[in-house]
């Protein structure tokens, strides 16, 4: 085996292992803007500053829970006072029911069981600043 | 027991009655019918398009609610992004040029209406619509149009699955149906136009229970799929109905012994969504509200599948099937032909398929499919004894605002153009009226009518 083919093994494995990684959310955002779509648009914008039954997500990675000030949250939601929208957070978050994620939340989702369709959304939701 | 017009009418066709029905029956489908209000829009932040596939109401027998749109109906209207107390006030519009086959072309404003609708508290909302429609001669009448009050308890649990309970006092059987693909609830159905030819679920039959009755219906929704709904109708006294702004001569006659059921599952699977449902009705009626009652017990099914996607190619589907079985309360005789009486029995039998795409919530057509059948009868349907009608509608239509990126989410426009043809009247293909040789006869084409509306709504 050559050198090269073993650098290219290498590689194969470092991206192979950084892609699984539950620290980075490698989806497809193009696709991520379909699942959004289909699965949040109707109670969430990603318009800055429109809230719908549910806050905007303009911004929703890296966002501190319950912050925005023109959206009234649950005290659920409000009492989370070390939550923050990380990918790995809004990862848990929606893989599962809101209501067992945040038992008291107002949002009414049974959760995305698809982990692509998850991955997807996430790195679309990254685009939205 | 037919009311003595109704005899009249089979015996004698009335073409002026026969025309102003038809007239008044396309200008029902083809009008805007809009549901969708913008006081919803404000109510929850949410864009008319996330309800409505088409982003504007049910108009012009569609396109159907959305999965989510069906959610906050059940909901009882209470939805809301919890930022304050909103006006629950709305109105709508509508300019229209209809173009009949035969006949003098108009354009008018042809309705005006008023919407006080939306949440009142988190467990009771609702519609209400007062509608101003022309009558000719720069008149419009006003009348009570539909009504839907709702209490709900949300989000309680049996077996550890979701459950949504509530009562609906409304006055139109099936209007406040979630999947609203029923007669009542799509403002649209097959024309009858002469004599009792529809079922009484269809609101396009003569004597229609539809906005000429109250009624209560409790409603539950099992583990967001498995929907029941049972209540029970009474019909408004005609002098109510007068004051409402109704014509007497479209009473519904005196109902009792009503009972109304609904069951149907449905799937929303995000991307696309399905139903199968049943409906039934059964009553008593007395046309003339004096003397013996007719029975009618209506039993029909339903399906609708709508393809959602990534919402910029919409796809709805919905088929109807509803069968009444009458049996009536008095028969008589034939005037023309001795000894020839009225069956004590009969049916009738609607359909209706329609079939509507959407492209970027803003530019659609539907085509629908509508049929009217019964048994014969050569007394009580006239002139041939036959009642048979098939019609199609074909619409295209443009919404260009109710979205999430439109510059507007407080007002919404829909231009739409609607061509109404039939191919049945009266069992015929033509001479419908059956007059005699010699005299102009009308082909069941000569009904049709092509119509351009534009809807506004703020």
């Amino acid at each position: 085996m050559t050198k090269s083919t073993l650098g290219l093994c290498a590689a194969v494995l470092i991206l192979g292992w950084t892609l699984d990684s539950p620290l980075v959310r490698a989806g497809d955002a193009s696709a991520g803007s379909d699942v959004f779509k289909s699965e949040c648009a109707e109670c969430h914008s990603v318009k800055q500053g429109r809230n719908k039954k549910g806050p905007s997500l303009f911004g929703i990675v890296g966002r501190k829970a319950a912050s925005l000030p023109d959206y009234n949250y649950s005290d659920a939601l409000r009492s989370h006072t070390d939550w923050v929208w990380t990918a790995d957070k809004i990862h848990s978050y929606l893989s599962q029911p809101a209501k067992q994620a945040d038992p008291g939340t107002k949002m009414k989702y049974d959760g995305l069981s698809n982990a692509k369709d998850l991955d997807d959304l996430i790195s679309y939701l990254g685009t939205i600043h | 027991m037919l009311s003595f017009l109704h005899r009249r009418a089979a015996r004698t066709p009335d073409k002026r009655h026969v025309w102003s029905s038809v007239a008044a029956l396309v200008l029902l489908a083809c009008a805007s019918t809009a549901h969708a209000i913008p006081v919803y829009a404000r109510q929850t932040g949410s864009a008319c398009a996330d309800c409505h596939a088409a982003a504007y109401g049910a108009a012009g027998a569609g396109p159907n609610l959305t999965p989510y749109g069906m959610r906050f109906k059940l909901n009882g209207y209470t939805d809301t992004d919890g930022n304050g107390t909103k006006i629950p006030l709305a109105a709508q519009l509508t300019e229209s040029h209809s173009a009949p086959a035969k006949g003098v072309s108009t354009t008018n404003l042809t309705e005006a209406d008023l919407y006080i609708a939306g949440r009142l508290t988190d467990q009771i909302g609702g519609y209400i619509k007062v509608e101003a429609d022309h009558v000719g001669h720069d008149t419009y009448n006003t009348k009570l149009s539909t009504v839907d009050l709702r209490f709900v308890a949300k989000e309680l649990k049996l077996g550890g699955k979701n459950l949504t309970l509530g009562v609906s006092v409304n006055n139109s059987p099936g209007f406040d149906d979630p999947i609203s693909i029923l007669p009542a609830a799509m403002s649209f159905g097959p024309p009858g136009g002469q004599g009792p030819t529809g079922t009484f679920l269809n609101l396009s039959s003569a004597n229609s229970p539809t906005n000429r009755v109250i009624g209560a219906t409790f409603y539950g929704l099992y583990d967001a799929n498995w929907y029941g709904e049972v209540g029970t109708y009474d019909s408004l006294p005609r002098s109510t109905q007068d004051h409402l702004g109704y014509n007497i001569s479209g009473d519904p006659g005196k109902i009792s012994d009503t009972g109304y059921f609904r069951f149907a599952y449905m799937k929303d699977l995000k991307r696309q969504f399905f139903s199968v449902g049943v409906v039934g009705l059964t009553t008593k009626r007395e046309l003339q509200r004096v003397g013996p009652a007719d029975d009618l017990t209506d039993l029909g099914y339903d399906l609708s599948y709508q393809f959602l996607g990534n919402r910029e190619n919409i796809v709805q589907v919905s088929y109807v099937n509803i069968l009444e079985k009458r049996k009536y309360g008095s028969t008589f005789e034939s005037p023309t032909v001795p000894g020839l009486f009225a069956s004590s029995r009969g049916a009738l039998h609607d359909e209706t398929l329609s079939v509507a795409y959407i492209f970027k919530q803003s530019y659609g057509v539907q085509v629908a499919h509508i049929e009217s059948n019964g048994t014969r009868d050569d007394v009580r349907f006239g002139p041939y004894g036959n009642p048979d009608t098939a019609a199609n509608l074909f619409s295209v239509f443009w919404t260009p605002f109710g979205k999430d990126d439109s510059f507007t989410s407080i007002a919404n426009m829909r231009i739409s153009a609607t061509w109404f043809r039939f191919t049945r009247f009266n069992g015929a293909t033509s001479n419908i009226f059956g007059v005699p040789l010699g005299v102009e006869s009308t082909k069941p084409g000569d009904l049709n009518a092509f119509t351009v509306s534009v809807s506004a709504a703020f």
